[in-house]
């Protein structure tokens, strides 16, 4: 094989948003020769019957990965004093003052929770 | 009522062909994502001439299918440009498809359509007026592909120009029976069913001038031909005749029954 | 699991022993992990051989898009079509990625293909020359297809699982379609039955092949053994093989054909359908390029990748960016 059809494969990896309001998700790559045509191509490779409200396309060798042993380091020990698990008890100090304890609702400015 | 459903019969017809040499591509394409890609827009090519022959059903004519697959090859009103084989040999015997001419017709048809259904948008008749909506949307997106095409073709290697160039000159020579609303044109403008096809043809040259100023390529010279006949006067060349006995093949050996 | 030495300081030994942890864990592999060779090389053979099955599976039924007999048959297998493509990119993206530390590309898949080193499915191998063969292969080649598929949708292997489950969530329209057509065909004339039952005279023999030889369990092959023990797949052909007839011989009954095999059926002490094996000798002569359609099918494949050579060059000539 010539080295310019080498060059005609370049790995694109497509991301898309299912509506205005979802994040963007990672499906799948495609081969392109340029990001233009990988646009072009992503929407009826991946989206033939799904809806999608918007897309991207990144040349792989654009992305930093992890390699194999660093995404071994994110298992990691119980970091429960970040999280809400021990402070079961306020619930009955609060009853001594005569006071509930505020729902998540209540700290978080009483909106209603957004979906 | 003969002007409307000869302009109906011609938008009908000219997305049917097109679609049928479009679908003869299925798994030939010069890439496999291109290939799917290709096929989307030649299924919504051929639900957009399945939309116009409901319309033409509603005016009376024969039933969807039968009206796709029956008629006799005089009686189709497509440009001849757009019933023209892809190249020599068969879809399934040594095709020798030229990928320059399916992008530069593709793309010269879609800019056109564009600019037609833009105009019909506004037809004086509520249906087609729906229609040209909802085509529309997705006419969009199948201008962007083949735009994307033609441009990078266009400005790469000397054996893609050259390969272009030579299809831009055998598009050209036929485009006019794109551009052309037949022998009805002056009923179908006074109705207001559709602009005067000088109007859209202005359009049309100028978008494409745009695009080859950008690419650095010469305007072709003159105005497009009609060398082949005019396919809306029921003029057409024996690649329809082939076209249609393939497309029927199936269909009439019963065309009663349900398949 | 011992999270406090780095991965990378492990010994070959280790990562072996790790790789087959996270394997019973029910963990998936990525492309980038370490893998054991044989685990690759199962991969590439199982995954490029299942893709350019997908992209030569297009041509069969693709000789009936332009002729099928109404706008909505024409549109329905145009899109049914255009999905085999599709499959056909999903898995040669996750067979590419498995390649490319072997330096190993799409062009080298196709290269495979055409000198008949990389081999495709056996149906593929087929005539298809009535549009009852449309209706057969959306039916029962798609219905085998998605028994086999299913199976792997919780392969070991993350990308290949992925790739799986957006062609199943596809197959439902490939079976339905191909339903639509049979059962058009089974209710409709005489000569439109006829067409049906002579599509299923053709295509019986090759929908036994379809699954593979009985495996390991049965007569002690090996391939198959490997990808179980690698949780790349979970069951035997046979148990395949079973499985599609329990799920498809009713209904081949029920809309009045015959199958041609006067000596099959249900054993109620196994609990298992007895049937007229296929020849294996013949399946070995299809795939390896010898059956009724096999050199037509890779020239009209090789035709096509060869006319398109110069857009390749073109597109290349342009720096990606």
């Amino acid at each position: 094989m010539s080295e310019q059809e080498q060059s005609f494969y370049n790995v694109y990896e497509v991301f898309s948003k299912k509506t205005d309001k979802s994040p963007f998700q990672h499906q799948f790559s495609l081969l392109a020769p340029n990001a233009d045509m990988a646009l072009v191509m992503a929407k009826e490779n991946f989206f033939r019957r799904e809806p999608v409200a918007d897309l991207w396309v990144v040349k792989r060798d654009n992305i930093r990965k992890l390699s194999q042993g660093e995404r071994e380091m994110l298992s990691k020990l119980s970091k429960e004093y970040r999280e809400t698990k021990g402070y079961g008890y306020l619930k009955k100090k609060w009853r001594e003052y005569n006071q509930e304890q505020f729902t998540e609702q209540h700290i978080l400015g009483g909106r209603e929770e957004s979906k | 009522m003969k002007a409307l459903k000869e302009l109906i019969y011609q938008l009908a017809d000219d997305d049917f062909i097109l679609a049928y040499r479009g679908s003869e591509w299925l798994g030939l394409a010069p890439h496999i994502e291109e290939d799917v890609a290709f096929s989307s827009i030649n299924q919504d090519m051929m639900g957009h001439a399945t939309m116009y022959f409901q319309l033409l059903e509603a005016l009376g004519e024969q039933e969807a299918d039968q009206n796709a697959h029956l008629r006799a090859p005089e009686a189709f009103r497509n440009a001849v440009l757009l019933e023209e084989v892809n190249g020599t040999g068969s879809y399934l015997h040594q095709p020798n498809y030229d990928w320059a001419f399916t992008v530069v017709r593709n793309y010269f048809y879609s800019v056109h359509k564009k600019i037609r259904l833009d105009s019909l948008r506004l037809s004086s008749y509520e249906p087609l007026r729906n229609v040209a909506k909802k085509i529309l949307m997705e006419q969009q997106y199948h201008l962007m592909h083949w735009e994307v095409w033609f441009r990078q073709l266009l400005t790469s290697t000397d054996e893609a120009k050259r390969r272009m160039t030579e299809a831009m000159v055998k598009v050209w020579a036929s485009f006019g029976g794109v551009l052309t609303l037949g022998p009805y044109y002056g009923e179908m403008v006074k109705a207001n069913f559709i602009d005067d096809e000088n109007v859209l043809k202005t359009r049309w040259m100028s978008a494409i001038k745009k695009v080859l100023n950008e690419t650095n390529t010469n305007m072709l010279p003159g105005e497009p031909g009609m060398t082949s006949g005019n396919g809306r006067k029921g003029e057409h060349t024996t690649d329809l005749q082939q076209a249609i006995a393939t497309l029927a093949e199936v269909y009439v050996t019963n065309p009663a029954v349900s398949w | 699991m011992q999270t406090y030495l780095s991965f990378d300081d492990l010994t070959n030994e280790e990562k072996y022993e790790h790789f087959m942890e996270r394997i019973a864990a029910g963990e998936k592999i990525e492309a980038d992990d370490w893998m054991p060779d044989d685990y690759r090389q199962s991969l590439i053979r199982l995954i490029s051989m299942h893709g350019i099955s997908e992209i030569m599976g297009a041509l069969p039924e693709k000789e009936w898009v332009p002729k099928a007999p109404s706008l909505h048959r024409k549109l329905a297998i145009m899109a049914k079509v255009q999905d085999e493509m599709g499959h056909g990119q999903l898995l040669l993206r996750v067979a590419e990625d498995l390649m490319a530390p072997l330096g190993k590309t799409r062009e080298h898949i196709m290269q495979d293909l055409f000198s008949g080193k990389l081999k495709f499915h056996n149906v593929f191998h087929m005539e298809a020359p009535t549009w009852g063969d449309a209706g057969m292969i959306a039916w029962l080649v798609d219905g085998a297809a998605i028994i086999s598929q299913s199976m792997m949708l919780d392969s070991s292997y993350g990308p290949y699982a992925r790739a799986l489950k957006r062609i199943c969530a596809e197959e439902v329209f490939h079976a339905q379609h191909g339903e639509s057509i049979v059962l058009a065909l089974a209710e409709g004339t005489a000569e439109q039955r006829a067409l049906l039952q002579d599509s299923l005279n053709r295509w019986w023999t090759s929908l036994i092949m379809f699954f593979g030889p009985k495996s390991a369990k049965e007569t002690g092959n090996s391939n198959a053994d490997k990808n179980i023990m690698y949780k790349i797949r979970t069951k035997t052909n046979e148990e395949l093989r079973q499985e599609f007839f329990t799920k498809y011989i009713p209904r081949i009954w029920a809309i009045g054909l015959t199958i041609p095999d006067e000596t099959i059926h249900f054993d109620e002490s196994t609990q298992l359908w007895v049937y007229k094996d296929a020849d294996w000798n013949e399946f070995k002569q299809i795939v390896s390029g010898h059956g009724p359609r096999s050199q037509e099918r890779l020239a009209l494949r090789q035709s096509s990748y060869d006319m398109n050579g110069w857009v390749r060059e073109a597109l290349a000539a342009k720096k990606a960016i």
